[in-house]
């Protein structure tokens, strides 16, 4: 928000140089966000925050400036009315329908005008907060939203019918040519300004053009009134629109300021533009407005920031900025405090209604400073708890998924419709659709972590990578319950050059990736073929965790070779739940044999229907008295093997714990299960 | 007393012999000829010594004994100089070309945004905060309400909030994981709360998934200035000793009263640069005491226990660490930015 600082300082006095009053704000909590000089003035922007609408004008502003630098701040000469009544005066009368949304309503009617152009000094007051002049009756409500904050209206009185103001909700099918030109059609959530026929003003938004002030206005009726944030809020957004009055009263306005702008007003306006002051000022207020209240102690303020304030500094500080300190009986520093009307939406209670001191202790502290405050560390009883084991198991898998040579990706959690049912996914129902989806390619939470990582391997593929090995760590998203804590990882392609004695990464480096995870926690995995979706028939599984002492293996996740035709090389992809990996133990370290073994490799020619898990467990079955280890060393299919068959080579290992075995042990043990399995599984032998 | 003549000559057979060969294949021969068991020279010279009168004997025997002596050091002698002969052919063509390229290990990385949090939650993990982590579809109760954002205030608007078509959200920030542990916890609580965020905002700065990171702490007696010293040894350990901090009063619905943390810019150590717009200062995060009307809504009484709260994206954090121009360059895949990260 735009202020000048030649219009501030016709309010308080200002400290010389600018970046005073700029680190002054800002440390005070109005970040002054950058500053323009020109001519004699420096225009400045301020981050008003959300809860300061009282600082979204050069008074609010002011009031801060003379708190900061102890200075009394100048309010503007007002005229005095003659006499206030409550609903009527002699130009007609204004009535409210709606107290909630409307809580009060001051009109001023100044009569003979003439409507012309504003003088040089008001524009370029305008101007400076960037404000188009229009004529001089708009120019001087816009001064006075840009002086008080106060949004006002001026009507050409007598465009309305039955010299009547109504303000009450809006009827369904009412329709409103609002100023700009646009024909608004209406609902009840949007309190208008009606006179005797219909609506004339959308309150607290916008004026409509048909009783505008223009250039044959005589009489005009200046609304200044206060409008329920609420309800401003809900028209506006009703008609998806937004102004300079709606953000004020959005935000809260100051219930007591109706009157006083409104009287500056008339009063510019009868020095502008001619004519004369109503002396009848209406000012409907059905409700009393109670003050907001809270009481709080120099102690607690102490306790609560960590710094010693005096308890003239609170006295000074609050005063100047409106709050009316009133000291508890037979305490002498606790106070109870009636917050200033401009500050009523800022200041919240508790649930018996007294303001939390919180807030009180927020106005002390930003008046001296946070750097005031010295920087001490917390001191909390009790033990440190540690990191969470989920987080502490992600950063495991993490680290060994990087040391296996895999790059984390971070990819967007939503994605097309239907881009993630091409997958099983690891999240079950339907998925759940974005209601206010950036684009249709960002609008289903994902199910599956797969749809994504394809996409970056073929980005990647796409800009030439001869590989890619990828992960990720991420929520799916059931349709109801938990999400699931999910590992995607994908990779395929040449890695490395004949040099760097390359492979291709296939189906086995994933899964041996997978499995050397599980291991890592202290779990074995089992492989079911299965078919999946998105996954080529025959080279898709299920994933089960078996982990030792547990009764059955549970399912985790799945992997296969991704049916993508896009991609230039074959795609391998897997997706586990991590929840079920834990942080087990690692096995017992077991001191190695004293007695070297020997080691007797076999190559068998079998078919190639026959599983490796098959053939392990008829080893195991078999397995002789020494032998201690056995490992699948190489498989073969091509010249010299028949067509349907392939060559597994195994390496075998036989010992014994307490002497080394003589060779012809070996032989006699080997043979007999060489000749077993040759029996079993050996093709046309 | 003179050898027998003919022993002489097959010394200087031997020799003729000896000087002759000149590889490995040659000298197993001649070792072979003149010291094999069955038919060496040596052997049969030696199985004729039964043959020969008692007198004979002795003189044939040590004269047969001097040349098996100098057959074996001629022929150990041969030996060596054809070993060292051989070793030095070996390393010559072990001789290879220093200059080709070695081969590195290929090891992965962790994304940028994971190493920031690691950094982060290790700080933290120092100062006895522990992690806490929560569902990223959230309810209006856990990301709002309880954070004291009225229905209908304009912060939620700055929120630019996903919904679903249920009515749930995605959560805009990880706020909710406080609320959630200051309802299942009694306090003294001190947590760290990393995570994914979303808000409907789409451009160069901005990505409608993002990271943050929170931190809460709520016990008796914790002050403001124990809030300011916290972050003050966090920055100093995220960045540096001599990042300056500066903490300025700010709004959120869910802190009283609220700030904002500025430090020094990073890129130009505080004296301006086109990345802080001249000012020296960045700001990176949002804090303040927790908000009593948070604290009632959790169940903890705001008249016995205080708390602080502060957030920082991390996103952000990540791109000043790594010099990464482009938020969308974090989420694209791309390994040749990824693998270029190192923790
Ligand atoms: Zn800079």
């Amino acid at each position: 928000m735009r202020f000048s600082r030649s219009w501030l300082a016709e309010y308080v006095t200002l400290p010389e140089s600018f970046e005073a009053l700029a680190n002054g704000l800002t440390g005070a909590g109005l970040a002054v966000e950058g500053s323009d000089h020109v001519g004699d003035d420096v225009l400045f922007e301020v981050d008003v925050t959300s809860n300061r609408a009282d600082c979204m004008s050069h008074l609010g502003i002011a009031r801060e400036v003379g708190a900061l630098f102890g200075q009394t701040v100048e309010q503007p000469d007002l005229p005095t009315p003659g006499v206030i009544r409550i609903d009527a005066n002699s130009w007609g009368s204004i009535e409210i329908e709606d107290p909630v949304g409307c809580p009060r309503y001051v009109g001023v009617v100044v009569r003979g005008i003439r409507v012309g152009t504003s003088p040089d000094w008001l524009k370029a007051r305008l101007e400076a907060v960037g404000v188009r002049s229009i004529n001089n009756v708009v120019d001087v409500t816009n001064f006075v939203l840009w002086e008080y904050g106060q949004p006002l209206h001026g009507f050409d009185a007598d465009k309305l019918r039955g010299q009547k103001i109504v303000v009450r909700s809006a009827r369904n099918g009412e329709a409103l040519i609002t100023l700009d030109g646009e024909t608004r059609l209406l609902v009840p959530e949007i309190l208008v300004i009606a006179d005797g026929q219909e609506a004339v003003a959308l309150a607290g938004i916008m004026g409509g053009r048909d009783s505008e002030v223009s250039e044959g206005t005589v009489n005009v009726l200046i609304e200044s009134a206060h409008f329920q944030p609420t309800r401003v809020r809900n028209g506006a957004k009703a008609l998806a629109m937004h102004t300079d009055a709606s953000h004020r009263f959005e935000r809260g306005s100051d219930p007591e300021a109706c009157l006083e702008a409104a009287l500056r007003a008339a009063g510019l306006i009868v020095d502008l533009c001619g004519g004369k002051l109503d002396p009848q000022v209406i000012d409907v207020r059905p409700d009393v407005t109670e003050p907001v209240e809270g009481e709080f102690s120099l102690e607690g303020l102490n306790a609560f920031a960590g710094v010693e304030t005096d308890e003239s500094f609170v006295v000074e500080h609050l005063g100047r900025l409106g709050f009316t300190l009133q000291r508890l009986f037979g305490d002498e520093t606790a106070w109870n405090v009636q917050v200033p009307s401009w500050r009523r939406f800022d200041f919240e209670a508790d649930p018996k209604g007294r303001v939390y001191p919180a807030y009180f202790y927020e106005e002390v502290l930003r008046m001296r400073g946070l750097d005031a405050i010295p920087s001490t560390l917390p001191a909390i009883e009790g033990p440190d708890p540690g990191l969470s084991l989920s987080h502490l198991r992600r950063e495991e898998l993490r680290n060994l998924l990087a040391a296996c040579g895999l790059a984390e990706t971070i990819t967007y959690s939503f994605g097309s419709a239907g881009a993630d049912s091409r997958f099983n996914g690891l999240a079950v129902g339907p998925p759940l659709e974005l209601a206010n989806a950036l684009s249709e390619q960002y609008a289903f939470m994902q199910r599956s972590l797969l749809p994504n990582l394809v996409e970056g391997a073929l980005y990647n593929l796409r800009r030439g990578a001869q590989s890619v090995q990828l992960f990720e760590f991420g929520h799916v998203f059931p349709a109801s319950g938990s999400e699931v804590d999910s590992l995607g990882v994908i990779l395929g392609g040449r890695l490395g050059s004949p040099w760097q004695r390359g492979l291709e990464l296939d189906f086995f480096d994933l899964k041996g990736v997978l499995e050397m995870m599980a291991r890592e926690s202290g779990a074995e995995l089992r492989f079911e073929p299965a078919a999946l979706a998105g996954l080529i028939p025959g080279t898709a599984a299920e994933i089960h965790l078996a982990r030792r002492g547990a009764a059955d293996p549970v399912p985790i996740g799945y992997l296969g070779r991704v049916d993508e035709p896009e991609s230039a090389v074959p795609l391998y992809a897997g997706e586990i739940r991590i929840e079920e990996l834990g942080r087990g133990a690692p096995d017992e370290v077991t001191a190695p044999p004293r007695h070297p073994g020997v080691a007797v490799d076999l190559t068998l020619t079998h078919s190639l229907d026959t599983a490796w898990a098959t053939l392990a467990v008829a080893i195991r079955e078999l397995r002789p008295e020494s032998l201690t280890d056995f490992e699948m060393t190489d498989r073969y299919c091509g010249e010299g093997v028949p067509a349907g068959a392939v060559n597994t080579t195994i390496s075998f290992r036989y010992g014994a714990h307490d002497r080394s075995l003589t060779q012809d042990e070996v032989n006699e043990q080997h043979g007999r299960l060489a000749e077993a399995l040759e029996r079993r599984f050996k093709l046309g032998g | 007393m003179p050898d027998p003549p003919d022993l002489a000559q097959q010394r200087e057979e031997f020799e003729r012999e000896a000087s002759a060969a000149s590889d490995r294949a040659a000298w197993e021969a001649l070792r072979l000829k003149w010291l094999g068991r069955k038919r060496g020279i040596v052997r049969g010279l030696l199985s004729q010594l039964g043959g020969l009168p008692p007198d004979e004997r002795k003189d044939f025997g040590q004269a047969v004994n001097r040349l098996k002596n100098s057959v074996e050091a001629r022929l150990e002698e041969l030996d060596a100089s054809l070993s060292a002969r051989e070793r030095t052919a070996s390393t010559q063509s072990a001789a290879l070309d220093v200059t080709l390229p070695g081969r590195p290990p290929r090891v992965g990385t962790a994304h940028p945004v994971s190493l920031v949090v690691r950094e982060i939650v290790e700080i933290f993990a120092g100062l006895g905060f522990s992690v806490a982590e929560g569902p990223e579809v959230e309810d209006d109760f856990h990301n709002f309400e309880a954070l004291n954002f009225p229905p209908d205030h304009p912060a939620r608007e700055e929120q630019d909030t996903f919904f679903l078509r249920d009515g749930r959200l995605l959560r805009t920030h990880t706020s909710p994981v406080q609320i959630r542990t200051m309802v299942d916890r009694d306090p003294p609580i001190r947590v760290i709360c990393p995570g994914r965020v979303y808000r409907k905002d789409n451009d160069l700065r901005h990505s409608p998934m993002f990271h943050q990171i929170e931190g809460l702490a709520v016990g008796k007696g914790i002050t403001f200035g124990d809030l300011k010293g916290t972050l003050e040894a966090f920055v100093h350990r995220l960045f540096s000793e001599e990042t300056g901090v500066r903490l300025r009063p700010s709004y959120f619905p869910f802190t009283e009263p609220s700030a904002e943390v500025d430090i020094t810019c990073p890129f130009c150590s505080g004296s301006g640069c086109r990345v802080c717009s001249d000012t020296g200062w960045m700001e990176i995060l949002g804090s303040g005491m927790v908000n009593p009307r948070v604290l009632e809504r959790c169940g903890i009484d705001p008249s016995v226990y205080t708390g602080f709260a502060f957030g920082l994206g991390i996103d952000r954090v990540a791109m000043i660490r790594f010099g990464i121009p482009n938020i969308r360059l974090l989420f694209d895949s791309d390994e040749r930015v990824l693998r270029q990260v190192r923790g």
